[in-house]
């Protein structure tokens, strides 16, 4: 690798990258995955969290940070860069209540956290920020629930449905095939919590959802409540993979009928 | 330590980790070890002294709850004690941060700080000397024990990368792992001082090198509500009260140890 | 001209300030709201110069939401007048010192404890267990003195209160016409038909 391109400073290599950036963005694919649903009038945070060691207080380990009333995030990547991050954005999210009164709109503050990061993998002596983020809330007097998306490069974007973090491509894949316009309150929750499971092998209590349903409600579900979701959609395979078997089962049956028919009229 | 890997701004790696990060936590895990338990009436906190030597002069240790011998376990502030482990010179630097920044906040709001707000604010800093150009990571693992009105008894450890977590029991340094599991073992909720106290001298006595425990190799504290005010009440044992303690403990020095030492 | 009263009672502080805007010698408004919530369980109440309180009312608004957003809790009612005074007599050393006088009311929900501080545009800052800013405090601290009692109940704090509002009607030559009162206790703030 072109060792100078990528050593010290966030600059060009002669093929046009950053490798810095590059980099940087591994760090977030090996962080906790993290997803965001938009539905109908929701949108649905979901974020999959490290076990809490036995003698861990559970208090400290959060993966969703809440930045203003009707704004929440949650990342993928170093956890103190985020810490760093989200408390910069904090900062904004009041001194822009306090010049203009108004709370920040979810656009203007995803803006601002992409400029932060951008600035970082241009100025001198820094590296860039190791996190994406997903940032989900509503714009003070709107009914439409947003999801942005921002990485360590500074790019930012909106989106019905993404993933951050480890596995992300998958469980993008996964809710570009599921993901429908307008869902309920509840198939939101669902598929967050479904497209989550494609990552999360342990279930339930790796899971962490926090859901946004207008300007400044938001609730987080309980273990207990996932858990009920989680069953759920374990049934709901369990009776498609019954299906499944059974179609098979009808299938190789016919098939088995059909050969024995033909052997039969083979033999006479 | 390794110098060649110091002479770089802490950059990303092309995997995605930061090397600098993951060099300083070696650093300290061949630390001298720090233990802390939290009980339902207050933390203990103890710490394996690594600059030990027959002529070392402890009389000087201070007074006023201070106590210790400056090298593991501090005062942050009247509610926080702490104990480092890594780079000693980086720890005096640090805890001399965290003093300030608990004087600031006393000046702004005439309280203590709340302790997972000290924890923050060393962390912030720990996590800029990861990010701006030119520096290394400060080679210290902290465990903050202390006590605020909002959440009462509480013990943190933060790491080089600026991450920290609130434990009931935890345990940095050397042979952390033995520790770890022997603290998952015996810990109980609800555990009060005296048998806290008695829990992080038989793990502290079974993951240190030396067969016996004695104030040359061993710093302690402790932090508790003062029954009468309902504030906090930090302590740091002095080198002779260490002694003592470990003698009601029973795990005091043998005899022929003193008379070696008399002699 | 700006007047406001408050006191402590069993578990709760009553905080009232007129709501006349005025300027000169006309009043530009009537139902201005002087008293500022800024956390769950902290009001303020703020009087002086007409720019200056509305300016600095809402500086502290927006930190104390910050420091409660950044740690999960609001500051405790001690703290909070603390640095509110800070704020103050920092300003009053600089070049454009504000000129605000506030009274704040809270209640700790660690201690389950009321808080009633007097502060001023001088960096003062007193725990008292009533208080008033302004020419209503001519009339209204004997009144207080003779009838305050820490343990009464909230109707009967409010009847103090209306003692001390009617003796400003009566007294007073430009009494205000109108108060907004609210009350902050265990369960929160919110304000009172008065």
């Amino acid at each position: 690798m072109s060792r100078s391109y990528d050593r010290a400073l966030t600059v060009f290599s002669p093929d046009g990258h950053l490798f810095q950036v590059e980099y940087a963005l591994e760090a977030v694919r090996k962080g906790t995955c993290a997803v965001g649903v938009r539905g109908q009038d929701v949108v649905v945070l979901g974020v999959e969290k490290k076990s809490v060691l036995q003698l861990q207080d559970p208090r400290t380990v959060r993966k969703v940070a809440m930045l203003d009333d009707h704004v929440c995030l949650a990342f993928a990547g170093l956890t103190a860069d985020g810490r760093v991050l989200i408390d910069k954005a904090r900062i904004e999210c009041q001194s822009h209540r306090l010049t203009v009164e108004d709370p920040v709109t979810i656009e203007y503050i995803t803006r601002h956290i992409a400029t932060i990061q951008q600035k970082y993998t241009q100025s001198g002596g820094v590296r860039p920020f190791g996190i994406s983020t997903l940032i989900v809330g509503f714009d003070p007097h709107d009914v439409k629930p947003r999801l942005y998306q921002t990485e360590p490069s500074g790019i930012y974007s909106e989106w019905k449905a993404n993933a951050i973090g480890r596995s992300s491509k998958t469980v993008r894949e996964f809710l570009e095939k599921n993901h429908k316009d307008g869902m309920s309150r509840d198939d939101a929750i669902k598929l967050t919590v479904k497209s989550l499971l494609e990552v999360v092998q342990t279930g339930a209590k790796n899971i962490e959802i926090s859901v946004m349903e207008s300007y400044g409600k938001i609730t987080s579900l309980d273990l207990s409540q996932i858990e009920a979701i989680v069953a759920d959609i374990e049934r709901e395979k369990e009776a498609e993979a019954e299906r499944k078997r059974s179609r098979l089962a009808a299938t190789a049956a016919g098939q088995a009928a059909m050969m024995q028919r033909t052997g039969e009229s083979s033999g006479q | 330590m390794a110098r060649r890997y110091d002479s770089r701004t802490t950059i990303f790696s092309p995997e995605g980790r930061l090397y600098q990060i993951e060099y300083a936590m070696e650093a300290i895990s061949h630390a001298g070890t720090v233990l802390g338990v939290l009980a339902k009436d207050g933390i203990v906190l103890a710490a394996e002294k690594k600059v030990t030597g027959k002529l070392l002069d402890l009389s000087s240790a201070k007074q006023g709850g201070y106590g210790g011998s400056g090298e593991k376990i501090f005062l942050l502030n009247s509610n926080v004690v702490a104990g480092v482990a890594g780079i000693t010179a980086d720890a005096n630097s640090l805890v001399n941060y965290a003093r300030q920044a608990a004087q600031r906040h006393l000046y702004l709001y005439n309280e203590d700080i709340p302790v997972e707000l000290l924890a923050q604010r060393l962390c912030d800093l720990k996590q800029g000397y990861t990010q701006y150009g030119g520096l290394r990571p400060f080679g210290v693992s902290l465990l903050y024990a202390g006590y605020d009105p909002h959440y009462h008894f509480q013990l943190y450890h933060s790491d080089p990368s600026g991450n920290y977590s609130g434990w009931k029991a935890t345990c940095i340094g050397a042979n952390n792992g033995t520790a770890q599991s022997l603290l998952k073992q015996e810990y109980k909720d609800d555990i009060t001082m005296e048998d806290a106290i008695g829990l992080v001298l038989r793990v502290m006595s079974k993951t240190m090198d030396s067969t016996t425990l004695g104030s040359e190799k061993l710093e302690f504290a402790t932090l508790t509500l003062d029954p009468a005010t309902k504030t906090p009440k930090a302590k740091v044992y002095r080198p002779a009260e260490v002694d003592a303690l470990l003698e009601k403990q029973g795990l005091g020095k043998k005899d022929e140890d003193t008379e070696m030492r008399a002699t | 001209m700006d007047i406001s009263f408050a006191l402590t009672g069993k578990g709760y502080v009553i905080v009232a300030a007129d709501t006349t805007a005025a300027h000169s010698i006309i009043k530009v408004k009537l139902d201005e709201d002087k008293i500022k919530t800024l956390s769950p369980h902290l009001l303020m109440a703020y009087t002086g110069e007409p720019g200056d309180t509305v300016q600095f009312a809402e500086y502290i608004e927006r930190n104390i939401r910050l420091y409660q957003i950044r740690n999960i809790y609001a500051l405790r009612p001690p703290s909070a007048a603390s640095w509110i005074r800070r704020s103050l007599a920092d300003s009053l050393r600089s070049r454009k010192p504000y000129s605000v006088n506030l009274l704040l009311g809270g209640y700790d929900t660690s201690t389950h404890t009321p808080h009633l501080y007097w502060i001023d545009y001088l960096g003062t800052l007193a725990s008292v267990p009533f208080a008033a800013h302004g020419y209503g405090s001519y009339f209204a601290l004997s009144l207080l003195d003779r009838y305050h009692d820490p343990e009464a109940s909230l109707e009967e704090g409010l009847a103090t209160l209306r003692r001390c509002i009617d003796e400003v009607s009566k007294r007073l030559i430009v009494s205000p016409g109108k108060y907004k009162v609210k009350v902050v206790d265990k369960d929160g703030v919110r304000e009172l038909d008065f």
